[in-house]
């Protein structure tokens, strides 16, 4: 199976993921829609060891678009004290993101992985930060949109070139 | 089966890839995979005759009775166990230790004679891999401080780089060799490096095929 659909089909496990419209690579950003997009793996960093086989890592980056709103999440009562208003949207959606995350790495406990075929054994995933980044907004559309981005690492050994088995 | 030729099968100035430098190491086990065919009577003939197999078509049946049978060249074929070393291993080389005394003349010319080579190889790291046969049969050995049953070996050095499918690949078979586990440990994952230390009671042969299941063909006439 071909790396990128085997990530797909993986992601539609996630329930911060299964019931918004997923696109690969473009997109037509709205609110709630989310999108993987590639990045180039580099051939350097791969580890070959002496059967044959190979450490390779796999990385990609899932963008969360969600509308903002610019609502204050204080409001001072008076000089000495001030309370979080809620709920607040800009604070909902990027827990909504970090479900991602959490997700991820409640996989990594379970040891549930993408299927990237028989010849390839996964070690790991990770998400490579313990909260989404925020990467810009968009001002130009309506509602206003704040692209979220978190970037997920795979690293695993190809075994496709080993001659003895 | 038998290698004629002991060229290399590279091209010229092709180098040869790592991975067709291949150690297998073979263990004597009841549970084992692959059965071989025994050349010679071994030591333990006599009172262990009953772990032997006979082979009637691709059926394999243990020796039984009270008695050990009469003993016959290729007719009686051990259960063994096999693994391929090096998952995970990013460098290892087979070391041969020479033991070399050396002497100059009186006109200043300079002797070397090589008394011995006590061949070794480390395997580091050598990683607790699930499906790893090797490192659980030496784990358990670790457990019980059982260190006089590591030393019943049988080490393969496999040159993937001389030979062809028609008449195998050149391979050194080292009997009785030992294997030592160096260390328990690592940072994240449990690492367990191991040395082969080879026996240099040596056959010379082919295999016939890249697989664990190979058989092995001893050359007529080597020496070992």
């Amino acid at each position: 199976m071909d790396k990128n659909e085997a990530i797909i089909t993986y992601l539609l496990q996630c329930p911060a993921i299964q019931n918004s419209p997923l696109y690969f690579n473009f997109i037509n950003a709205k609110d709630d829609n989310k999108q993987i997009v590639t990045q180039a793996n580099d051939k350097i960093i791969d580890k070959p060891f002496i059967d044959g086989s190979i450490q390779k890592r796999f990385t990609f980056t899932i963008m969360d678009y969600k509308s903002i709103a610019y609502t204050a999440v204080v409001k001072e009562l008076n000089n000495m004290s001030a309370t979080l208003v809620y709920p607040n949207e800009n604070l909902e959606d990027i827990i909504d993101v970090q479900g991602i995350i959490d997700w991820i790495s409640e996989q990594e406990v379970l040891r549930n992985y993408p299927d990237f075929g028989e010849d390839c054994v996964i070690d790991d995933i990770k998400a490579l930060s313990d909260n989404p980044s925020l990467n810009s907004v968009d001002t130009s559309t309506n509602p206003p949109l704040a692209k979220y981005s978190i970037s997920i690492q795979i690293n695993y050994v190809d075994y496709s070139q080993v001659l003895f088995n | 089966m038998a290698l004629t030729d002991t060229k290399f099968n590279l091209a010229t100035h092709q180098r040869a890839e790592r991975k067709k430098l291949a150690t297998v190491v073979e263990w004597q086990s009841s549970e084992g995979r692959f059965y071989v065919l025994q050349e010679s009577e071994p030591a333990d003939w006599s009172s262990k005759f009953t772990s032997y197999y006979t082979k009637d078509g691709d059926t394999y049946t243990a020796v039984t009775g009270s008695t050990a049978p009469t003993w016959a060249a290729s007719t009686y074929y051990t259960r063994v166990e096999r693994e391929l070393l090096g998952r995970r291993t990013e460098d290892s080389s087979i070391e041969y230790n020479p033991d070399i005394e050396t002497s100059t003349d009186i006109l200043g010319i300079n002797y070397a004679d090589v008394n011995k080579t006590q061949p070794s190889q480390e395997f580091s790291p050598h990683l607790i891999l699930g499906g790893s046969r090797l490192s659980e049969y030496l784990n358990d050995k670790r457990r019980r401080n059982a260190i006089s049953e590591i030393s019943n070996f049988t080490a393969y050095i496999i040159t993937l780089f001389i030979g062809d499918t028609t008449n195998g690949y050149a391979t050194e078979r080292h009997s009785d060799c030992t294997i030592t586990y160096d260390s328990l440990g690592g940072e994240s994952n449990v690492d367990f490096p191991i040395t082969v230390h080879y026996s240099n009671d040596i056959t010379v042969g082919t295999i016939d095929e890249f697989k664990e299941g190979f058989t092995f063909t001893p050359e007529t006439g080597n020496v070992g």
